[in-house]
């Protein structure tokens, strides 16, 4: 069988025409007996799916210059053009049915003539490629220049056509391998428990779920259903070889599992290190959790610092704009405030962040507040001192004014009294008339002799009224 | 040929988009294989493109890469069609790269938005297109369709 790196692989043609999609295409109307069935004794199966190389998973990187700049894979059936690029031949040809051109430089290519092999080296790189089975439920592994092998001849989840006479649908090579002849896909009673089973799962009922077929235990003899079994074989059978209990501590006792049991009963000497061990991982984990603490209490430690000294930058800059007269008092205060600060909560450094910044911010608002009520206090006092001040000069003007109404008053009388003495004591005809015009402004009676003077009436009217409103005032003085 | 053949590539496409791409270049939605959205952006300092994220639309045949994809530009609120004289005002790219001859399968999408983004880097010209309003009046066909008539191919 040729490697997958010659051009020519078209010849391990199967019964599909177009078998490029990994997944399982039922080929209809290909009869068993096709000329392309493969014909060994060995395998009379039709294979119903072509094996994919563009479609295979790689195991690891693949180096970027072992990759076809067409499709993207590591090449297949590669060769190289006259300008010395490579592709996968595949490739090459559908791009060449477009354009005649290298896909790369553009220099002019012939189909099929103007290919070269591909260099040897890159050949062996590529078979050497590690690649998975692209079978579902295959696990191998192998270099690229055997998975041929492996897919035809050897994996048992190749899918293959049903071995049932008039049936196309795909089983895998390891069904078909155990029932020649019939279909796979009737159902089927199981002879053990009578359940309806499709008989390609026959298999996998036994192994699984039958609870009717009974299987004897291979190293003790024991009788159970033969799901049972992987169990029992794991952890129960005494006939089994077994790890002693304490083989984590280091116990290289490994022998049949009832050997083991009495080993252990009698007391590992591993026991005790591996209690140890276990004590110490147990420490090991709170001295973990302690230190995660410690980092988390000494994070939030700095952040409250942090905060502290941001707070009092803010208050520096405040203090740096305000004028005010009270500003050394409020300073003195503040940092009378500060001080006090660390102190009252540097043993409390337990308490939350919140309630820490919650209180300092309570004692600065008391700072404040008592620096207000100072200030209104201050303010007060000058207040009074002032109106004091005012009032001080008022009374003395007040002083000063009744002492002047005083002195008129006693010349208002002097004059009151001299004029009366006047008209008792002397009725002289030239002295009445200057004497009946005072009377006249005084009593307000009759006025005889004022049509006399007209200076006098010049001004009547205003005089009238001051001489008129004086008697009265000067007599409450 | 096998349809499954442009599946195949762009799934390895996808695989690799999907964890590294250029700067200046997004996947925006890539839920077949027929259809990708992508974003780019320029990355130097052309005032005519700074500060823009252009929205491009990837058509796939069951071709590709042997022919190539359908790329446009196509507009958002927040994705204009970039101004540039080699694209129509409804987001048709007039690039060799993207026409039959001047196609090569070694491209790819991350190529396409690579080559895309320098196109407009190099552009100092704030214009669209010769015929931009009678070609987007006209136009009902699809841009593979078009024979474009590559007068300048130094942009
Ligand atoms: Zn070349
Ligand atoms: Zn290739
Ligand atoms: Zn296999
Ligand atoms: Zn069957
Ligand atoms: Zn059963
Ligand atoms: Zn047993
Ligand atoms: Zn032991």
């Amino acid at each position: 069988m040729p490697p997958p790196n010659t051009p020519e692989e078209g010849a391990l043609a199967t019964a599909s025409s177009e078998p490029s999609s990994p997944e399982p295409a039922p080929v209809p109307l290909t009869a068993p007996n096709s000329p392309s069935a493969i014909g060994f004794a060995e395998f009379k199966y039709i294979f119903i799916t072509k094996l994919d190389y563009q479609a295979i998973e790689y195991v690891g990187e693949v180096d970027d210059t072992l990759l076809c700049p067409v499709c993207r894979t590591p090449f297949i059936s590669p060769i190289t053009t006259p300008c010395g690029h490579t592709f996968c031949r595949e490739c090459i040809d559908r791009a060449l049915e477009t354009q005649s051109t290298c896909p790369i430089d553009r220099q002019r290519i012939r189909k099929t003539r103007d290919y070269h092999l591909c260099p040897l080296i890159i050949k062996e790189q590529l078979d050497r490629l590690m690649v998975k089975c692209p079978n579902k439920g295959c696990n191998h592994q192998c270099p690229r220049e055997h998975l041929e092998g492996h897919y035809k001849r050897r994996c048992d989840f190749t899918l293959v056509q049903c071995t049932g006479p008039d049936c196309v649908k795909p089983i895998t090579r390891r069904v078909a391998r155990k029932r020649l002849g019939g279909c796979m896909h009737d159902e089927v009673d199981c002879r053990h428990c009578g359940d309806k089973v499709c008989s390609m799962e026959l298999d996998s009922h036994y192994d699984n779920d039958c609870m009717g077929r009974v299987a004897v235990c291979s190293d003790c003899r024991q009788v159970m259903p033969n799901p049972s079994m992987t169990r029992h074989k794991h952890e129960d059978c005494p006939k089994v070889d077994a790890p002693c209990k304490w083989h984590s501590a280091g116990c290289r006792v490994f022998k049949r599992r009832e050997l083991v049991k009495k080993h252990e009963a009698e007391g590992c000497s591993f026991e005790v290190i591996s209690r140890m061990l276990q004590q110490q991982a147990e420490d090991r984990k709170r001295l973990d959790e302690m230190a995660r603490h410690v980092a988390r209490c000494e994070e939030r430690h700095a952040r409250r610092e942090a905060r502290r000294a941001a707070r009092a930058q803010a208050h520096a800059t405040a203090h740096g704009t305000n004028n005010n007269n009270d500003h050394r008092s409020i300073e003195a205060t503040h940092s009378a405030a500060h001080s006090a600060e660390p102190s009252s909560d540097g043993d409390g450094d337990v308490g939350g962040s919140t309630e820490d910044y919650v209180l300092a911010q309570f004692e600065r608002l008391e700072s404040e507040l008592e620096i207000l009520r100072q200030q209104s206090r201050d303010m007060d006092a000058r207040q009074s001192h002032i109106i004091l001040q005012h009032a001080a000069h008022f009374s003395d003007q007040i002083a000063e004014i009744g002492s002047k109404v005083g002195v008129v008053n006693m010349h208002l009388s002097w004059l009151m009294s001299l004029q009366r003495q006047s008209r008792s004591s002397t009725a002289a005809a030239a002295i009445a008339g200057a004497a009946a015009s005072v009377a006249s402004g005084s009593s307000s009676g009759a006025r005889p002799g004022s049509s006399d003077g007209s200076g006098w009436r010049y001004s009547g009217d205003d005089r009238r009224y001051s001489e008129g409103g004086r008697p009265e005032s000067l007599h409450r003085l | 040929m096998s349809a499954g053949f442009a599946a195949k590539r762009l799934g390895k496409e996808l695989q690799k988009i999907s964890t590294s791409l250029p700067p200046g270049i997004e996947l925006v939605t890539a839920e077949n294989f027929e259809e990708w959205l992508l974003d780019i952006k320029v990355l130097d300092s052309n005032p005519l493109y700074e500060n823009e994220t252009y929205r491009l639309k990837f058509r796939f045949g069951s071709t590709y890469p042997i022919e190539p994809p359908e790329v446009v530009f196509i507009q958002l609120p927040d994705r204009p069609i970039p101004i540039h004289p080699h694209v129509y005002s409804n987001g048709i790219i007039c690039l060799d790269l993207l026409g039959q001859q001047g196609w090569s399968p070694v491209q790819n999408v991350e190529s396409i938005c690579m080559s895309l983004q320098s196109m407009l880097t190099g552009n100092s010209k704030n214009e669209r297109p010769p015929g931009d309003e009678d070609f987007v009046r006209a136009n009902r066909q699809r841009p593979k369709d078009i024979q474009f008539y590559y007068h300048d191919n130094d942009v």
